[in-house]
């Protein structure tokens, strides 16, 4: 009864998944009630509860976790794209996303804009430009094959490429990438060089 | 499509024998020795190579007329994966952050710094095909442009002393903020 009474507001939370975290009920996480098939793991992350954080601690900042399945375009090409967005502000995402001239430049953007509606919607995230690009890369989807005709009757399996997209919004001023300049990794490595021993000795 | 892979293996295989014939009886296939030293094409039908050999000899190896190892670029050791990553993770390959993008002071919305504001454009753009549609109306059919300046005039507007002379284009709408007189 203490339990329902404790698992009550969380359950009307999020009624398809109970999910728990914090060690305290290990038993009761990952309880399958819902019946959609359809949502893969990534889409899942955005059902993660937490349980309410103490007044002490530093508030966590949201996350939107967001992709689009089988685009039609190549995983390679849309790596280099997911590379160039990583660590941006949402805003500054979009707008180099706006002006480059690939095809899953367009598609990443109409995806981003989607995880940044959801954000505000559904994330309580307060403010729309107050996000970052914390995780995007891309994967590889399902292929379709086909002939590829070549001379003296050979044939060639060819691969209809399509990729998957994902991308992980945070809330908040996106991080600084730390420079680590040639000299401090000089040091560092003299320093590795200095703190060598000789082991069993007396 | 299951038959299809042993339909065409059988395919390649018929055509390789046609070709080891051709060869034979044009007597530019040096395979087979000791030969008589007879002039002329030996048209005799030699003993068939082993059907084995066909299937186990991938058609590569063979030498044909063209496929000679001497002649064709090839490579020779397969590249490792460290060494094809350095070359797809090399700096040029990523593409450039462009630092030359702005806010259209019209509309608000984002623009390269050389370049007119797309949305600006289309709207103007719209605003002309329709000036067009009434001129082809006016008109009535092609090469019938008269010899005079053109001015285009909204509701509510008169033609200026000025504009004494030129054909006048009507547009039942109001003057939009951007197009001034």
């Amino acid at each position: 009864m203490f339990l329902s009474a404790v698992l009550g507001p969380l359950a009307t939370l999020n009624p398809n998944k109970l999910q728990v975290l914090g060690g305290a009920s290990q038993q009761l996480s990952c309880l399958h009630t819902s019946i959609s098939l359809d949502d893969k793991h990534w889409e899942k992350n955005n059902r993660k509860v937490y349980p309410p954080q103490l007044p002490e601690e530093p508030r966590r900042p949201a996350e939107v976790y967001h992709s689009r399945r089988q685009i039609k375009y190549s995983k390679d090409k849309m790596w280099y794209l997911a590379k160039m967005i990583k660590g941006m502000s949402i805003d500054e995402a979009i707008a180099q996303l706006e002006f480059n001239d690939k095809k899953g430049a367009k598609v990443m953007r109409e995806v981003l804009l989607e995880a940044q509606e959801m954000a505000v919607k559904n994330h309580n995230v307060e403010y729309k430009s107050n996000l970052y690009v914390a995780e995007s890369f891309s994967g590889k989807g399902q292929y379709l094959k086909r002939i590829r005709y070549h001379g003296r009757g050979m044939f060639g399996i060819m691969d209809k490429v399509y990729c998957h997209y994902f991308v992980k919004l945070v809330e908040g001023v996106p991080p600084k990438p730390e420079e680590r300049t040639g000299f401090d990794q000089a040091k560092e490595y003299v320093q590795g060089l200095k703190n060598r021993t000789i082991i069993h000795s007396l | 499509m299951m038959n299809l892979p042993a339909l065409v293996h059988s395919l390649r295989c018929s055509l390789l024998r046609i070709e080891s014939r051709l060869l034979q009886i044009s007597g530019l296939d040096t395979q087979l020795a000791p030969a008589l030293a007879v002039n002329g094409p030996s048209l005799l039908p030699q003993t068939e190579q082993d059907p084995q050999q066909d299937e186990e000899q991938s058609p590569e190896l063979t030498p044909g007329l063209l496929d000679s190892i001497l002649w064709m670029a090839a490579p020779k050791k397969r590249r490792t994966i460290e060494i094809n990553r350095t070359r797809r993770r090399d700096e040029r390959k990523f593409p450039k952050v462009k630092k030359n993008i702005e806010t259209c002071p019209e509309c608000g919305h984002l623009k390269q710094s050389h370049i007119l504001c797309g949305f600006c454009y289309a709207k103007i753009c719209k605003e002309t095909s329709m000036i067009r549609q009434q001129i082809k109306e006016m008109e009535g059919g092609p090469l019938r442009a008269p010899t005079v300046e053109t001015v285009v005039l909204y509701e509510g507007e008169t033609p200026s002393e000025q504009e004494g002379g030129k054909r006048i284009v009507e547009r039942s709408r109001k003057r939009p903020a951007w197009f001034r007189n």
